[in-house]
């Protein structure tokens, strides 16, 4: 089972925390967005949790894939 | 949509205005949707024409869209039917009849608004009593006042002869994105009209939390119609694996339109035509020869650019349409004008789309100019004769900055934008070597430098 980073547009603010944490899956683009690269394997699960939560903005989600 | 001229004196597809009525619209008696036009706006002429508002069951609702296979008009042409049963699910259902089109070329949700609306709000309404919904909110367009005229106008009638359902009228922004699903339920709450990030369906939490059923004006006026007349009816026009008609916005050159009705009262000068036509229907029966010799810009400007001579055997069909990689969207037909370049005319188009971005999603409020600026520079082919690399590295910013905004965003507007540019390398897929070489297949003589900007 696998999961998705989803990122909420407009409240992305490009504080870049989301990369530092989990640079697994997310890059940051050439204006400081993020990139996600894939969905998010079983072993960084907690990661990537963590990287939702580092968000000032709460701009990140992940979601179960079915 | 005429071919108008620029200071370079090149034709080029005439804009919409952003932020004025419509333009020269001719509507075109049609043979479901936009049958017996003469009868005029009134409920009374409509309930003499068609009887009652139709009563039906869920269950009956559901079978007969399924049947006919009503779609909406977004890029994904989504089925009405999933949407209903999914809205159907939990209680507290709301109806939307969005009528804020935000392409600026469409003009057939306004037409359904302004010459019959009842088709639209019949519809509308019966969905809404088989649902138990007690509130329809209808969006009506900022920009073209006599939509929401009309519309006001006829809610008033239905109150009058008794209907006990809630009607709320809102007015859309006069922006691109404004129209999108969930900048209207943005408005609907009170809140600024523009998109946000939609974790869930509409059909599954929407309005204040609720379940809603959210369709264009077209969408809800083919509804009333099926269930009116029954699926028979509706397969009537169409074929056996398309069954039914479609509205389409066709730019036309000035030419005589007489016996045809026309909105903002314009005279013999209609530069837009709604039509409505049965799937299956060619396009050599729409467009001229000479315009499907050139490419055709279908579903507006977040369509898709069909190449020379594609659609020449073609016909109208939403699957015949996605097996040659186009879409017909919201039904907008935009022919390229003689002497204007496709390739011009799209770096024109994404800097208007940019400049219509709602600026709060990062990657479309940098990518969308970048893109813009980008093809620009192709477009405009080289400085000095020769000077290839600094086309060549805009031709490659383009793939790039395809990639940095495709699919990062709130709503459609960055999707949308990439789905035109990347349908237009796919169908003139030479013209930007011929630009960076200073020639143009479409615009004979060397290339004007800088009109393009």
């Amino acid at each position: 089972m696998t999961a998705t980073l989803r990122i909420d547009w407009p409240a992305c603010q490009r504080r870049g925390l989301c990369a530092e944490v989990l640079p697994e899956v997310l890059s940051l683009d050439e204006w400081g967005y993020p990139v996600v690269g894939a969905a998010v394997p079983m072993e960084l699960i907690d990661l990537a949790r963590d990287a939702a939560a580092a968000c000032p903005h709460s701009a990140l989600r992940l979601l179960r894939d079915r | 949509m005429s071919t108008v001229t620029t200071s370079s004196g090149r034709p080029r597809l005439a804009r919409a205005p952003r932020t004025t009525p419509p333009p020269e619209i001719r509507v075109l008696d049609g043979p479901v949707l936009l049958a017996h036009l003469d009868d005029g706006p009134s409920l009374e002429a409509h309930r003499r024409r068609f009887g009652p508002c139709p009563t039906l069951g869920l269950d009956a609702i559901v079978d007969a869209t399924t049947a006919v296979d009503v779609r909406g008009r977004g890029g994904a042409g989504f089925p009405f039917s999933v949407k209903l049963t999914t809205a159907a699910r939990r209680r507290r259902r709301v109806v939307v009849v969005n009528l804020a089109e935000g392409e600026p070329a469409s003009a057939k949700d306004s037409a359904l608004a302004i010459f019959v609306p009842h088709r639209v709000l019949d519809g509308a309404a019966c969905v809404a009593h088989a649902l138990g919904a007690h509130e329809v909110h209808v969006v009506v367009p900022g920009d073209r006042p006599g939509v929401g005229d009309a519309v006001s106008h006829a809610v008033t009638e239905r109150r009058k002869a008794g209907e006990r359902l809630r009607w709320t009228l809102h007015r859309a922004r006069p922006a691109f994105v404004a129209g999108q699903a969930r900048a209207v339920l943005e408005l609907m709450a009170g809140r600024e009209n523009l998109p946000v990030t939609a974790w869930v369906p509409e059909a599954v939490s929407g309005h204040r939390g609720r379940p809603t059923l959210l369709s264009n004006g077209e969408t809800w006026a083919q509804v009333g119609a099926l269930l009116r007349g029954g699926p028979e009816a509706s397969a009537a026009h169409g074929t056996a694996d398309e069954p039914g008609t479609t509205l389409l916005t066709i730019a036309r050159d000035c030419r005589d339109l007489e016996g045809t009705e026309g909105i903002e009262g314009t005279e013999g000068s209609a530069t837009t035509e709604v039509v409505e036509v049965g799937y299956g229907t060619p396009w050599s029966a729409l467009l001229s020869a000479e315009q499907l010799a050139r490419p055709v810009l279908l579903g507006g400007y977040h369509g898709t650019w069909a190449p020379p001579g594609r659609l020449s055997d073609a016909v109208v069909s939403r699957s015949g349409s996605a097996a040659l990689g186009l879409a017909l969207g919201a039904g907008v037909v935009l022919p390229l004008p003689p002497g204007a370049c496709p390739l011009t005319q799209t770096s024109e188009i994404v800097g208007y789309l940019a400049g219509q971005s709602a600026r709060r999603c990062g990657p479309c409020l940098n990518g969308l100019p970048a893109l813009a600026d980008a093809l620009t520079r192709v477009a405009a082919g080289p400085e000095d004769p020769g000077d290839l690399d600094v086309v060549l590295s805009a031709r490659d910013r383009v793939d790039e900055l395809l990639l940095l905004v495709d699919g990062r965003g709130a709503c459609a507007h960055p999707d949308g934008t990439v789905r035109l540019v990347r349908s237009l390398l796919r169908a003139v897929p030479d013209e930007t070597t011929r630009h960076a070489a200073g020639r143009c297949d479409f615009t004979p003589g060397p290339l004007p430098r800088g009109s393009a900007t």
